[in-house]
């Protein structure tokens, strides 16, 4: 295996509330090699945004990281001072929102959205910026007379397009895409996606992919993890992960998308709610949901084994 | 464009409705100033002189239709006739000697109660877990919930009376020449502390509490997020992406204040025996000078309106989505 870009090792970050201590994410750990895309799948609430926020540091109160570390290219991301976090903040690794409609400032134009962030990291003048807001507009399609128009003169596509150039503004290694396409319909998703491919290929970044479609990201990872209630709980790469899952969540994730082809047939849920992280049971998080429960479930938590080279899963039925 | 024309003429009908009522409001009370002066000759006073009186005033017969065109020309044409209680000086002269006051008063401590309770309050926002954030909100609301009255006599009676730092009446102190000189100047400066310090104390929790507020709501949004990600300075963050959106419910709360401001400074120019709009206002009253009170209601009227529309103004240029 390549050096790796990021190295996340066993980080946990908690909620505290009135109520009580939710553990969002529960000793994660995972490597991003140089030009690599990671996938994280999982329904609502399973820790996978508040990862993805807590690599920059983006997580706010009452978020807090307890523990573990963020190792990006050999420095740690949790010891930096104020100013390496902000020069380290999409230098290295920039974000792409989920919604494109609210991750655009309403009464600042894109251009100076495009530009601020270039000015604030490299020593040139808005004039100079501009030149360069305007070469990236023209990579992701827009023309560059666009940098005067307000984010409500363009529309959803477009949007979400000034976003992934924002994102692009300066060449970072990493981006960190939380459900880029889940506001969009789905021709433009498969346009933007197709960009995105693109993109890459020309910049060569890596991607950290969030999303709960699995099926979109079985096309576009590498590599996918899969979390639930904090825990990483399944990882390995794309294929084996789509096809043949180990963990009994995974393949109730993946039995829950219909199919095109053949007869119609009601679709396979997974029964049961998320479980409730201020109240979780002891033992396996998912055992009241879990079809395969056994005893040991109910006693021990089950940690992440390797099952092959590079593939991980934590049940204890494996 | 079409907009801006759009609110003229909206602006255009409220003045007219404002003023109707304006014209319609001393008509619904019984008597009229010479009735009050009659009944104040105690009977020593026959109909033919009371009539004389009348005319001299400029008031005029007729039917009431009659009597509204008349207003109207009077009120495009601003003249108002004389004062009642300072005849034969016309009621335009009286309003124009003591409305730069007003304004200087109510305007001077609205503005820095919006710019000092703006920046407090974003500030406050953005650092809302840190002692900063959890004790000046809290205590601004504290000062400014006292009734006017009571914060003013305090101050009256502290920097004036006990300490005799601030002097307790007038604009200016009367043994200077008004000019521009440094004199009169400091000598305004002086006077405009007491009464537009204790406007501002009383006022600024207000600005404090809607910025801080708006910013709330704003500060959850991605796009202050996003800000904070591209590695922006806290400053640019904060002041531009959080602020700049935070400032626009605000601005529709200057509107509204500029009404307040000015009906708050006629206590303050009470209490401090200030030579403005609201002390002649109150001797207008005692007089039943009908002229003149109808002079300061229209100047009200048409502060509140023009203050509205200024914010409209500002809107405009704040909120790009408005103007299509």
């Amino acid at each position: 295996m390549k050096e790796a870009l990021l190295e996340i090792n066993n980080l946990c970050v908690d909620y505290v509330s009135a109520n009580g201590v939710a553990r969002a994410v529960n000793n994660v750990s995972l490597t991003i090699a140089p030009g690599e895309t990671l996938g994280i799948a999982g329904e609502s609430g399973c820790g996978k945004s508040t990862l993805a926020f807590a690599i920059t540091r983006l997580h706010k109160a009452p978020a807090l990281i307890s523990e573990g570390e963020i190792i990006y290219n050999g420095r740690d991301v949790l010891k930096m001072s104020d100013k390496e976090l902000r020069d380290f903040r999409w230098n290295d690794v920039s974000i792409v929102f989920q919604s494109a409609m609210n991750s655009l400032n309403p009464v600042i134009t894109i251009g100076e959205q495009l530009t601020d962030v270039i000015v604030a990291h490299k020593r040139i003048s808005f004039k100079q910026a501009a030149v360069k807001a305007k070469e990236l507009l023209g990579i992701v399609g827009i023309h560059g007379d666009r940098l005067k128009s307000f984010p409500h003169q363009l529309s959803g596509g477009m949007r979400q397009r000034v976003v992934i150039a924002i994102a692009l503004a300066l060449e970072p290694k990493l981006i960190i895409m939380d459900e880029p396409t889940t506001a969009l319909d789905v021709v433009v998703e498969r346009e933007i996606l197709n960009e995105l491919y693109d993109l890459k290929e020309k910049f060569g970044f890596s991607i950290l992919f969030i999303s709960h479609d699995l099926s979109l990201m079985g096309e576009i990872a590498d590599r996918i993890g899969v979390m639930y209630a904090g825990n990483l709980i399944e990882i390995g790469d794309a294929k084996t992960v789509f096809s043949k899952p180990s963990h009994p969540y995974t393949k109730g994730l993946i039995a829950s998308f219909p199919t095109i082809h053949g007869p119609k047939e009601r679709l396979y849920g997974i029964p049961g709610d998320p479980v409730n992280l201020l109240r979780l049971p002891t033992g396996c998080n998912f055992q009241d949901r879990c079809a395969d429960c056994m005893d040991i479930c109910k006693k021990e938590d089950p940690l992440l084994a390797e099952l092959n080279v590079d593939y991980h899963a934590a049940c204890h039925k494996l | 464009m079409s907009f801006l024309l759009r609110r003229l003429s909206f602006y255009f009908t409220a003045f007219l409705i404002a003023i109707s009522f304006n014209f319609m409001l001393p008509r619904m009370m019984p008597g009229d100033p010479i009735d009050a002066l009659f009944a104040a000759a105690q009977g020593k006073m026959d109909p033919a002189q009371m009539d004389a009186v009348r005319e001299m005033y400029g008031f005029v017969d007729g039917n009431v239709f009659e009597q509204y065109l008349s207003y109207m020309q009077s009120v495009f044409t601003l003249d108002l006739g004389p004062s009642v209680l300072m005849f034969p000086i016309d009621v335009t002269t009286v309003v124009g000697m003591s409305l730069p006051w007003t304004m200087f008063l109510a305007l001077g401590s609205l503005i820095v109660a919006l710019i000092l309770g703006v920046t407090i309050g974003t500030y406050s926002s953005y650092r809302r877990e840190g002692f900063f954030g959890q004790f000046v909100p809290p205590f601004l609301a504290f000062i400014s919930n006292f009734p006017y009255i009571v914060t003013a006599l305090l101050l009256f009676y502290f920097f004036g009376l006990q300490l005799e730092l601030l002097p307790l009446a007038y604009t200016y102190d009367p043994a200077i020449d008004p000019g521009f000189t440094l004199e009169f100047i400091g000598s305004v400066a002086k006077h405009a502390v007491l009464p537009m310090g204790s406007m501002i104390l009383v006022g600024i929790a207000t600005w404090v509490f809607n910025m801080r507020n708006a910013m709330i709501n704003v500060l959850g949004e991605d796009y202050v997020t996003m800000a904070e990600a591209k590695g922006l300075s806290s400053f640019r963050v904060m002041y531009r992406y959080a602020g700049r959106n935070a400032i626009l419910p605000v601005a529709t709360a200057i509107a509204m204040a500029i009404g307040f401001s000015f009906a708050g400074s006629i206590m303050t120019e009470v209490v401090f025996n200030y030579q403005g709009l609201g002390n002649i206002l109150l001797k207008g009253i005692m007089a039943r000078d009908y002229p003149l009170i109808q002079a300061i209601l229209l100047i009200l009227v048409s502060a509140v309106l023009t203050a509205n529309f200024v914010a409209d103004l500002l809107y405009v240029w704040l909120d790009p989505r408005i103007s299509k």
